[in-house]
């Protein structure tokens, strides 16, 4: 495999600013095509095993900032970003869902998106599912998971598992049942690899500073290695991929106007914290199954929740929640997720190295927050729950009925902890002008050879995880630019 | 204005802060365990993003002035309470990194902070 | 004995040979307080055509209620050969001692149907002695006498309304009072369940905004406004509503009195989906029609802050103990309320006759027959 030191000056025909799930597909791609393809990743290579999943050493060495990102607003959402070779697909759940077809129909209507079949875009999920191997648990499903089966039952909502690329080892003797920790099939263990082996270059520890542009043309992009020299990499064709936050940022430092950060689309998510008569908390893992009754609008799922993160669901109520965390063994972590009206920005402010974001819920998206709250924590006590601990200042410990209305009554959005983990739509593909800041195909508009292909282009945030649309539209988009003969322009 | 928010490490700054309010929070948690997990908060705000970091490090100032007066610390206390979003986001941000350390690394902590022998 | 009355018994029937669903047999004697008001004499229209009732017990809050009570099951006996033993109680449901009298030697061959509330008081003290007080006293003499069954109607208000357009309220959700109207009619909810701990036989009935005939002369409002093209439209009108037609609503209560599965549930009565405003404003401009009437085109669209406007006014209004009635409608209007019935039909049998349409041509013609100008 390719994996090099970054160099002082580099050059290929494509740059590809990013290794997650848009980035290192589109790799995989265009070098199994011939193209002489070099990759850069401001992250670290860490092998899957290094690091305990969900840790805080885990937060240190493979997400951006440490995990502590926060788009500011009333209230801030916190949120996460990897920052590692395979970017976020490392970090994450793991959890897969296909863009919904009708969902898929109707981007392609309200962004214009031209040759977006969603036949075609679910074809190349078939792929993919193959090429990461997404299945279901072998054996039993964890206690923390058969919570929200279980309380989705008891109310008669949908539920099910969700199915992760993840591949699970088979038993070494026949009578034993087969593990249910997989190991994740991550851009590192799939794409990466795969554009390495067709000859793709990877250069870890190098920042893209900004792109050197010239009538909407980029020829070069400086960049700032590991040990904080400068350096700058030549090539004809530029992909972005960043994801959602700081594939915009780059633009913009790069002097690229247009519809550029202005419509940041995010998933936001309010949680809370359940304790039950039996210990269950897993800390390392999260629950498979989710909630989908309400979808797409509302969707509920389990949380990381090991004992600091247990901790973290208590904070906002600390005084009256706190006994609570010697007992974080029979506790586990829940969230409900909304889709939002609501949109963000990212802005970049001259002589900051990160971009400013920012994000504002509608009243809408606050209501449906309390909501979502209410009928997680309804669940919660169907699926026998003895306390219920909502994550919001001001919050009741909830036992019963009655305290569910006292809940909601006190529940406002901006006493809460909201977060989310999706980021979209910051480059919104299609052809409507003022609408979408790249073509229907990811080229920026009004540039010559700048594409984006990384999350920043769906055109809403999708009401799923969105990995698996991230690499539909990453895939097609790369496709299109061999069928263009890109790069030979 | 790259030159105020690099070069100046966080826990000069904030580090006598969170330590007083991981003191009332975790009174029995031993110091040690305290200097550590003021330690572990301080190097997360060096890698906070620019902006937030500025942030940070402004109200980190404000409220370092304000330990250094006799009474200080009370004062910042109903400081945090009052409807100001980002003053009250300071010492949540130092509560969060400080807990989902201490509970991530001795998971036996109580709500005090004593330390407890593991149980089944 | 009219034959349409039949007709709606014989369906009850019907729906129970259908599925699986156990049925009681009628009981000696029907309780109904409230049974002067809206919902109150659509069901006592149909249990008085029900001979099979041997007893009707009714509460009337006081003498002149009695006495409009007394003419309406006078008005119903010169249509019908034989109707049930009607015996009126006055007495206001508020007070502690009026439910041990309503319920006076009456035991386990003795159903309840609770229809008493109030909608639109002038007070907001009103709605926590009628919906919560009056329905706890109820239902504590209720299980002291050992009655069959209770059934208690509630509302969608102890539930709020829907955060999306898109969203629906299922079988069981958690409460999300609406201002005073929904938090008395959450403790109403809670008190019945606290009888039904100590042992009562209890049901709920969750009906949304109704319809229909036997209104009452300020619901012809509705009619005028849709009329003269002035009924207000938030926004676009994209606002989900579910409604019931007011014999839908009393198919349900039946089902919900007779189903012994339907012990300590409560249950979503309304149509069998719900309309948007748009649509409500649109199938009743031509109900209005069809019964000959002329209707302008709908005009009065508001922009969504206006109803945020009104909501915000009625919350504070309500605050300092004032109800207003326009104002707490038009602050409702820009909400989705909507409910899933399929618990109903599943469990209790329940299946809506009648849609809106058919519905509101029926309360037309109910309206136009009594005399009421629309």
């Amino acid at each position: 495999m390719s994996m090099q030191r970054a160099t002082a000056t580099m050059d290929a025909d494509v740059l590809i600013v990013g290794t997650g799930a848009g980035g290192a597909t589109t790799a995989a791609i265009l070098a199994e095509a011939g193209l002489d393809v070099l990759l850069v990743e401001e992250g670290d290579w860490v092998e899957q095993g290094a690091v305990v999943p969900f840790s805080l050493d885990q937060m240190d060495r493979q997400y951006r900032s440490g995990g502590v990102t926060v788009a500011l607003g009333m209230p801030s959402i916190a949120y996460t970003e990897g920052c590692c070779a395979g970017g976020g697909t490392e970090v994450n759940s793991g959890l897969y869902w296909r863009p919904p077809g009708e969902l898929l129909a109707r981007w392609r209507e309200q962004f214009d998106i031209s040759d977006f079949d969603p036949d075609d875009l679910l074809a190349i999920a078939d792929e993919v599912e193959a090429d990461i191997s997404v299945s279901t648990v072998p054996g039993g499903h964890t206690s923390p998971s058969e919570v929200l089966r279980r309380g989705a039952d008891a109310l008669g909502w949908r539920n099910g598992e969700i199915p992760r690329w993840m591949k699970y080892p088979p038993s070494k003797l026949a009578s034993e049942p087969r593990s249910a920790v997989g190991e994740r099939q991550s851009m590192t263990r799939t794409y990466l690899p795969r554009a390495m082996k067709a000859g793709a270059r990877l250069a870890l520890r190098c920042r893209v500073d900004r792109l050197v542009t010239n009538a909407g043309s980029a020829r070069s992009a400086v960049t700032t290695l590991g040990d904080g020299s400068r350096g700058e990499i030549t090539f004809r064709d530029v992909f972005v991929c960043g994801g959602a936050i700081q594939s915009p940022a780059l633009l913009q430092r790069s002097g690229i106007r247009g519809h550029i950060g202005r419509t940041l689309a995010v998933h936001p998510t309010v949680k809370l914290a359940a304790r039950f008569a039996d210990a269950l908390n897993v800390p390392d893992d999260v629950p498979v199954h989710q909630v989908k009754e309400f979808a797409p609008h509302l969707s509920f799922g389990g949380s990381a929740s090991n004992p600091g993160l247990v901790a973290l669901a208590l904070l906002d109520q600390w005084a009256t929640f706190k006994h609570a965390i010697t007992q974080w063994r029979n506790i586990s972590v829940y969230y409900a997720a909304i889709t939002s009206e609501g949109r963000g920005r990212v802005r970049s402010l001259p002589g900051l190295k990160d971009p400013l974001v920012t994000y504002g819920l509608t009243h809408r998206d606050r209501e449906l927050l309390r909501s979502g709250l209410g009928r997680l924590a309804l669940l919660m006590l169907e699926a026998g729950a003895t306390d219920v601990y909502p994550s919001f200042k001001g919050a009741p410990v909830v036992r019963n009925r009655r305290d569910l209305a006292t809940m909601q009554g006190a529940f406002t959005a901006a006493r809460a902890s909201v977060m989310t983990v999706h980021l979209c739509s910051t480059v919104p593909m299609g052809e409507i002008e003022g609408k979408c800041g790249a073509d229907s195909f990811g080229r920026v508009h009004g540039c010559r050879n700048i594409y984006v292909n990384d999350a920043s282009l769906l055109p809403t945030a999708p009401g799923v995880n969105p990995q698996a649309s991230v690499m539909a539209v990453a895939i097609r988009n790369a496709r299109r630019f061999l069928d263009a003969g890109g790069c030979r322009g | 204005m790259q030159w105020l928010m690099r070069p100046v490490p966080a826990l000069p700054i904030i580090g006598s802060f969170a330590d007083r309010l991981l003191l009332a929070d975790l009174p029995d948690l031993p110091p040690s365990d305290r200097r550590l997990a003021v330690d572990f908060v301080a190097h997360r705000v060096d890698n906070l993003p620019s902006f937030t970091r500025f942030g940070v490090m402004v109200l980190g100032f404000v409220f370092r002035g304000l330990l250094a007066v006799p009474g200080g610390f009370g004062v910042a206390k109903v400081l945090v309470k009052l409807p100001l979003p980002l003053v009250a986001e300071y010492p949540r941000l130092i509560r969060s990194l400080a807990f989902a350390y201490v509970w991530e690394t001795w998971p036996n902590t109580t709500a005090t902070g004593a330390k407890v022998a593991a149980t089944a | 004995m009219p034959a349409a009355s039949w007709m709606r018994v014989a369906a009850v029937g019907d729906q129970l040979d259908r599925g699986t669903i156990e049925r009681w047999a009628l009981p000696n004697t029907t309780v109904v307080t409230g049974a002067v008001g809206w919902l109150g004499r659509a069901l006592l229209h149909r249990l008085l055509g029900d001979p099979q009732r041997a007893r009707l017990r009714l509460l009337a809050q006081n003498t002149s209620e009695a006495a409009e009570l007394q003419r309406f099951v006078d008005d119903h006996a010169m249509n019908a050969r034989e109707q049930p033993v009607v015996e009126i109680v006055v007495g206001d449901v508020a007070k502690a001692n009026t439910a041990a009298r309503l319920l006076h030697q009456l035991g386990h061959d003795t159903d309840v149907v609770h229809t008493a509330g109030v909608i639109h008081p002038r007070r907001v003290r009103e709605f926590y002695e009628v919906n919560s007080n009056g329905t706890r006293h109820l239902a504590v003499a209720a299980a002291d006498r050992g009655v069959r069954r209770f059934v208690h109607i509630s509302s969608n208000s102890p539930f709020g309304t829907n955060a999306d357009t898109g969203d629906t309220f299922r079988g069981d959700e958690p409460f999300n009072p609406y201002l005073g109207y929904g938090k008395s009619k959450m403790a109403g909810e809670l008190a019945i369940g606290e009888a039904a701990a100590a042992g009562l036989d209890a049901t709920i009935v969750r009906p949304p905004w109704f319809y229909g005939p036997f209104q009452p002369p300020r619901q012809t409002t509705f009619f005028r406004l849709i009329r003269g093209g002035k009924f207000p439209v938030i926004g676009s009108g994209d606002q989900r509503r579910s409604m019931v037609f007011v014999d839908n609503l009393v198919d349900g209560i039946l089902c919900a009195e007779l189903t012994p599965a339907a012990r300590g549930k409560g249950y979503w009565i309304a149509d069998q989906r719900a309309y948007t405003v748009a649509e409500i404003v649109d199938t009743v401009g031509r109900a209005l029609v069809d019964e000959g009437l002329a209707v302008k085109p709908p005009a009065t669209h508001l922009p969504p802050v206006a109803s945020r406007i009104a909501e915000i006014g009625d919350r504070i209004l309500q605050g300092i103990g004032v109800y207003q009635q326009q104002l707490h409608v038009l602050g409702e209007m820009g909400h989705t309320i909507a409910v899933d019935i399929s618990r109903a039909t599943a469990e209790i049998g329940y299946v809506p006759k009648v849609a809106l349409h058919e519905g509101m041509r029926r309360s037309i013609r109910w309206c136009l027959d009594h005399g009421l100008e629309l």
